[in-house]
């Protein structure tokens, strides 16, 4: 009794005191141009953090009274650090006003390890757009946004990381799309497409360069690209979006191919609520383009939604959805010679299209529907389960070599338990399991099995964090036998006096489509056969890097990396047949180097990214050791930002070197690509404004084969949020 | 500052090879070829377009009937507007130093000389890359030689007199 008393009375009397000797630091977080930045990590050193909420605001209580130092770190944003005093018993406010950055970014990653996690402790290169830097580059469609990531290059659509790719006419990406971690390339093809989140509902992209299989299995034999879309706030909120512009005319009148000027425009209109319990957000948009080019016009229609339930607080229930609509004419191939009534003397009419194409048009209906449940049962242990459906449906109508149509339905299951059963390991292990089914003229009616299980363990070690993982994959078509594919991965970090050191080696793969299995069409004079025998093609990767932060106005990142590739999948000609095979052995050997500065003043950002790019055939039967085809050499990245108040303004620059082989039509002019952008934005409250000019200097050029770029644009952008 | 210009010139210049339009000559032709951009309005008194070409530029009235090919090749009339169109033009093996288009009014006499000044005009010609002043000199060599572009601007017109003072 009396000990209890003892006890009482000690903390009745202690917990004024603690009570004066603690303070409170409140703030907010804004950007460059006074938007609030949400999801910021602010941390008193030593002591406690926080993440800022939807207003930017945080509030970090129970900080003891003294000097203390505060450090902010967010996505797409520098950190920023400040020493204050915290008054016992009082609050201290701390307003900071981040400054962008693109390449280094000390925040939140979630894609490379299927978990969050710090970006610098991540083995992988990863690249993270935030909505703001999305906006600030002014573009309508996210693949825009991701082709300016350093070491990303789009060829017609199709995604390049570090040349992994290629062009394959949209067949078999060698990239894995996620939204919101739930894998989306197409059940048929293995494409991606880029229109199934709107731009205005992505919250960040992260882009994890080099293979990924590991732990995502087929696809991501050259990376993986992440959307993750907004989160909800609570409260009623609104996004209002209207974009409009025109397309130069071609800069030589011999290509002149219409009396008027080309247009596009459209607008989304986005609508929240959300309670502590439920939320849900629905996005409608459309817009429609004139094209740059004879036969290029679209239209576009979606509809976008994402529910959350949160039940209790350490449960979260994702739903997610969306139908996008889109009609476009097909430009196909340019007019070669004498492929169009009247060439005007010319050689080639870039900006039209051969007479055998006139009439073409498609119809691409697509659309998910996903479920995600995750809880976190103690602090140790995180569990989720998802499910989820991707309906493709395309229809070519081609008026000369009548109609063509694929419906895909891709089916995914997935679950996974992360654990840390010590402040030094954490283990992650999960499952997975997918069925592609399509319908089609071309490709005939099948279906692909895949089932996998995979885990990983990282451990801190030192100074040093090691990770190593596995993940084995079943593959079957139409029920048939299964084919095991192993991808194992080891990954290392080590932090130094010279920066952040990181090292990965690990094995990919990807499963041939259906598509390329099992189409059948005729491409006059050429026919494609089907080669139901195709092998999952797979390559050994690896990459040395580091990143670094030379001064406070300075940070580096380099890393040098290297492919090796089997079985690689390409389009052979035998006869007059072509056919997918395994045909090649390549070897990609690169440098990523990129610095980012903000010299003379915090309100000027300057970056430049380079990619050096070796990347072989490696010979076999009587093909000697040569370029693998539609891989540049060199892509240069340079841009510059300047912020004053409300105003903004910035260019980019963009330089890829021409393209030494090309496997269609090798004897077409093809030149290197230099396109220059500029851009301009005034953010007034709510408002903001966005003038954008791309391609100013009207280069024109192609990277695809008689695939004409974009000419000259300019579309200007209103965004008002409430 | 000047330094700033000087990286924007070499940015533009250096951002402005990019694909250009490549001129294809009838592989049978033996001559020239290439595009004329015509700009006003065709005069309704127009009788003909001609293209001819001269082996030497013409020291006199006189010389101005040494042109080839004979008789003159005439040019499709124009779409209205301003256009592009292709042409060619069948020549023997030498070098040409004048290539133009000549506009003829109605009313022309080819047997009368005499009113050649004021219904004979130079419409156009092809022009020295390096001073646009210049006719440009063009050598054909069994195959037709491509990219010979001029401009045909009928409000700018230029009579015999022009060039022969009477």
């Amino acid at each position: 009794m009396t000990r209890r008393f003892v006890f009482l009375l000690t903390a009745v009397l202690a917990g004024p005191a603690a009570a004066q000797q603690t303070g409170t630091i409140v703030g907010s977080v804004r950007d460059s141009a006074g938007a609030p930045v949400a999801g910021a990590k602010i941390e008193a050193v030593g002591a406690a953090f926080t993440l800022t909420g939807a207003d930017g605001r945080f509030v970090l209580t129970e900080i003891p009274a003294g000097s203390v130092r505060v450090r902010v770190v967010a996505f797409a944003f520098r950190p920023d650090s400040a020493d204050l005093t915290v008054p016992a018993g009082d609050s201290v406010t701390w307003t900071v006003t981040l400054r962008a950055g693109v390449f280094y970014l000390p925040g939140l990653v979630v894609t490379a390890g299927k978990r969050p996690e710090s970006l610098e402790n991540v083995a992988a290169s990863v690249a993270v757009l935030s909505d703001s830097a999305i906006a600030r580059h002014a573009v309508n469609t996210i693949d825009e946004a991701v082709d300016r990531v350093p070491g990303v290059q789009f060829l017609n659509g199709q995604i390049n990381i570090r040349g992994s790719s290629g062009f394959e006419q949209g067949l078999g990406a060698r990239v894995l799309l996620l939204v919101d971690g739930v894998p989306m390339n197409e059940g048929d093809r293995g494409g991606i497409d880029w229109d199934l989140v709107p731009v205005d509902d992505a919250e960040r992209v992260e882009v994890v360069k080099g293979a990924g299989s590991s732990l995502y299995g087929s696809a991501a034999l050259g990376g993986v690209v992440n959307i993750i879309t907004r989160d909800i706030p609570e409260g009623i909120h609104g996004r209002v979006r209207f974009f409009g512009g025109g397309f130069a005319n071609p800069p030589d009148p011999r290509w002149k191919f219409r009396d008027f000027t080309g247009i596009q425009g459209g607008a989304s209109l986005t609508g929240s609520f959300g309670t502590d319990q439920f939320r849900g957000a629905l996005t409608v948009g459309g817009r429609h383009s004139d094209g740059y080019r004879q036969q290029d016009a679209s239209d576009h229609v979606q509809v976008a939604g994402k529910g959350e339930w949160l039940p209790d607080p350490v449960t979260h229930v994702l739903f997610t959805g969306t139908w996008a609509t889109h009609q476009y004419q097909v430009p196909l191939a340019w007019c070669g010679a004498n492929e169009c009534a009247n060439m005007r003397g010319l050689t080639f009419q870039p900006f039209m299209v051969s007479d055998a194409d006139t009439g073409n048009h498609t119809r691409s209906d697509h659309g998910y529907l996903t479920a995600t449940v995750t809880r976190t049962p103690d602090e140790n242990t995180t569990w989720m389960a998802r499910a989820s459906w991707l309906r493709t449906h395309f229809t070519d109508f081609q008026p000369q070599a009548g109609n063509d149509y694929a419906v895909a339905d891709r089916f995914g299951a997935e679950g996974r338990v992360v654990k840390t059963p010590s402040k030094d390991q954490t283990v992650t292990v999960g499952a997975e399991a997918t069925e592609s089914q399509v319908t089609s003229d071309v490709f005939h009616n099948h279906t692909q099995e895949q089932f996998a299980a995979y885990g990983e363990t990282e451990r801190v070690m030192g100074r040093a964090r090691l990770t190593a993982g596995a993940r084995v994959d079943l593959l079957a078509d139409d029920g048939g036998g299964m084919t095991a594919v192993i991808s194992p991965h080891l990954a290392a970090v080590l932090p130094s006096e010279i920066g952040i050191w990181r090292a990965s080696a690990g094995r990919g793969f990807r499963a041939a489509s259906l598509a390329e299995k099992f189409v059948t069409l005729p491409i006059p004079p050429l026919r494609a056969v089907p080669n139901p025998h195709l092998r999952p093609e797979t390559a050994w990767s690896g990459e040395i890097g580091n990143t670094a932060v030379i001064t406070p106005w300075l940070t580096t990142d380099a890393a040098i990396f290297q492919t090796r590739a089997s079985d690689y999948i390409s389009p052979a000609l035998a006869g007059d047949s072509i056919q997918f095979q395994n045909l090649q052995r390549a070897r990609l050997t690169g440098l990523d180097v990129s610095v980012r500065a903000s010299p003379f003043t915090p309100d000027l950002a300057l970056g430049a990214a380079y990619t050096y790019l070796d990347a072989r055939e490696l010979a076999h039967d009587t093909i000697p050791n040569r370029p693998l085809p539609f891989r540049p050499r060199h892509l240069l990245t340079l841009s510059a930002d300047y912020v004053r108040g409300p105003a903004s303004v910035g260019v980019d620059f963009r330089y890829s070197s021409r393209i030494a082989r090309v496997e269609l039509d090798p004897t077409d002019p093809r030149v290197a690509a230099k396109v220059l952008d500029v851009r301009a934005g005034w953010r007034l409250g709510a408002f903001d404004l966005r003038l954008l000019a791309t391609n100013v200097l009207n280069y024109v050029y192609t990277l695809a084969p008689r695939t004409l770029e974009p000419v000259a644009t300019v579309t200007m952008t209103a965004t008002y949020v409430y | 500052m000047r330094r700033f210009r000087y990286l924007v010139l070499a940015l533009v210049l250096g951002c402005n090879d990019g694909l250009q339009p490549t001129t294809i000559c009838d592989p049978n032709l033996v001559g020239v070829c290439g595009h004329i951009t015509f700009r006003g309005a065709v005069p309704d008194s127009t009788l003909a377009l001609y293209i001819v070409a001269y082996s030497t530029f013409p020291q006199s009235r006189a010389d101005l009937f040494n042109f080839v090919p004979f008789p003159p090749q005439q040019l499709a009339p124009p779409t209205p507007g301003d256009s592009v169109e292709a042409y060619s033009l069948p020549l023997l093996n030498n070098q040409y130093h004048w290539i133009l288009a000549v506009w003829a009014k109605v009313g022309l006499n080819p047997a009368d000389t005499a009113n050649a000044d004021s219904h004979l005009m130079e419409a156009g010609f092809y022009r020295d890359l390096a001073d646009t002043s210049k006719p440009g000199v063009v050598t054909v060599k069994s195959a037709g030689t491509g990219d010979i572009d001029f401009v045909v601007d009928f409000a700018h017109m230029h009579s015999v007199s022009y060039f022969f003072p009477p």
